[in-house]
């Protein structure tokens, strides 16, 4: 079953008011966690994205398209990267979601990504 | 499909020569192109068992020929009348070698009327032999994509009615102008990912050195196509040195110069020694001369900083852009000290052309760090990782603001 697990925050306030030895753990833990994934066979695809800041955001508003700076959720904290994961269970995509948090102390969600075949 | 590496070296030599020759004798380039790789995936399949055979260009050809004839039979009457109809004006086989086939095509696959992520694809395709899956994989774009992306510039080259011949003398300045582009492109592609977790990607710019050392070879006479292939052997050298096993990003300035290829060196600077002076100075001959001073220096601090930023000053005059100004304002930082160069930037704000690049406050970051004023360094390389799309360089631009922490 495949899931997609994004990653919030704002990569700007991170970089902010971190040190530079959690920086650096941090790109070592990133990549620590990609190997072991692929070693697993179970990663399909990751990204990082970059700063929510130079996003832009595109709405429906009065009859027309709008574009904005920023992005879409007032708040700062927006999508900053994802995972898409081949698992045997939505248990096992939160538990590697979960191995993230415990280092970022940042929010995950975990979404399944609709691939099933339908039901006859 | 894999192959052993003689086999494909002269496969990827081959597949252009082969494909002129399909192009001239019947004048479809699209259809042609899809039979040459047809008959490249059955020499790569058939060959390493079997042998290569004592003619491999007319193997080729051969196998080509009859894929082309299979492609037709399938297709409806109407359909096919339409392609002769669309088709190009096939020549007469004696008034081309294999060379001006290769440089036909070569500015074919580079031609203005199509878009750049085109020409990029279908140079690879075409002239490097690459298939569709590898270039996809060199792009990391889905195989699909990719071949959506040539398919549609084939039709492009069909509807514009482009044909196979060299470009007439007044264009071709111009139309060489692009090829070279489209060369240097493929080659940053792979030297800087524009996005994404790898820094480099070593198959598109050892393509691209390939490429432009066959470039050199069919144009000798022409300065800039010579000094394409220095700059990119001369930039190519330092590849190993680059990055950190991580894949961290490690300046220039800290670059372990043992770790430089020497023979790319001295390659290099063979090439643009020969190449200056001969004729009306260039862009890619100024840029591959400051390469040179780069990679002949022992040390960043022997670097013979005033002869680089002798070269930027000409370069500006010959090929001016903000790029040039901020990579003269770091010369002229070592030359004249940090806030020379940081007054030299100065005159880049509100440039419209820097709006969307992390470059100017990165280059002001260092040099603010340079001139003793940390407050101000530490706020621009925060501005320069917040608007950088590559991940090790936003990487190494936090770790820069923390240290000022």
């Amino acid at each position: 079953v495949k899931y997609m697990i994004m990653m919030f925050g704002s990569s700007a306030g991170m970089m902010e008011t971190r040190s530079k030895e959690w920086i650096l753990e941090m790109i070592e833990f990133m990549h620590q966690l990609d190997r072991d994934l692929t070693d697993a066979g179970e990663l399909v695809s990751s990204e990082g994205l970059a700063d929510g800041t130079q996003a832009k955001t595109v709405t429906f508003q009065k009859g027309t398209t709008v574009v904005t700076d920023g992005p879409f959720a007032e708040s700062k904290e927006s999508v900053i990267g994802f995972w898409i994961v081949d698992v045997e269970s939505q248990a096992r995509a939160v538990e590697i979601a979960s191995r993230v948090v415990a280092f970022t102390h940042g929010p995950i969600e975990v979404r399944q990504v609709m691939d099933a075949p339908p039901e006859v | 499909v894999r192959t052993d590496a003689r086999t494909e070296d002269l496969l990827r030599e081959l597949a252009p020569q082969v494909l002129g020759r399909l192009v001239r004798r019947h004048g479809q380039f699209d259809a042609c192109e899809d039979a040459v790789q047809e008959a490249l995936l059955a020499a790569a399949r058939q060959w390493p068992e079997q042998g290569v055979p004592d003619d491999p260009r007319s193997w080729l050809v051969t196998v080509a020929s009859r894929r082309l004839v299979d492609l037709w039979r399938s297709e409806s009457a109407r359909q096919r009348r339409e392609e002769v109809a669309a088709a190009l004006d096939p020549l007469s086989p004696a008034q081309s070698s294999d060379q001006d086939d290769t440089l036909r095509l070569l500015f074919l696959c580079c031609h203005p009327s199509l878009s750049v992520s085109s020409q990029l694809a279908l140079t690879l395709r075409a002239v490097g032999g690459l298939t569709t899956a590898e270039i996809a994989r060199a792009f990391l774009v889905p195989e699909t994509t990719m071949a959506q992306r040539i398919s549609r510039a084939k039709q492009s080259i069909k509807a514009a009615g482009l044909t196979f011949a060299l470009p007439v003398e007044s264009e071709r300045p111009d139309r060489l102008r692009v090829v070279l582009h489209v060369l240097y492109l493929v080659f940053n592609e792979g030297y800087t990912a524009s996005s994404g977790a790898a820094l480099h990607r070593s198959d598109l710019t050892n393509e691209a050195v390939r490429l432009a050392r066959l470039l050199h070879q069919l144009v000798p006479q022409e300065a800039e196509a010579a000094a394409l292939l220095a700059l990119l052997l001369l930039t190519d050298a330092r590849r190993a040195s680059r990055t950190h096993a991580d894949g961290s990003v490690v300046p220039l300035a800290e670059q372990r110069r043992d770790l430089w290829n020497k023979t790319q060196i001295d390659e290099g600077v063979a090439l643009i020694t020969r190449t200056l002076g001969t004729t009306r100075i260039g862009p890619y001959q100024l840029q591959a001369a400051i390469a040179a001073v780069h990679d002949e220096a022992p040390s960043d601090d022997e670097t013979d900083w005033p002869q680089i930023l002798a070269l930027y000053e000409v370069l500006e005059r010959v090929s001016p852009g903000p790029i040039v100004t901020l990579n003269r304002a770091v010369a002229l930082a070592r030359v004249d000290g940090p806030w020379a160069g940081l007054a030299l930037l100065g005159t880049l704000d509100g440039d419209d052309r820097m709006a969307h690049t992390h470059r100017l406050d990165a280059v002001r970051a260092h040099l603010l760090e340079l001139a003793g004023d940390p407050a101000a360094a530490r706020e621009s390389y925060l501005r320069a990782a917040r608007a950088t799309a590559s991940l090790p360089e936003q990487r190494y631009l936090a770790l820069h603001a923390a240290r000022l922490h």
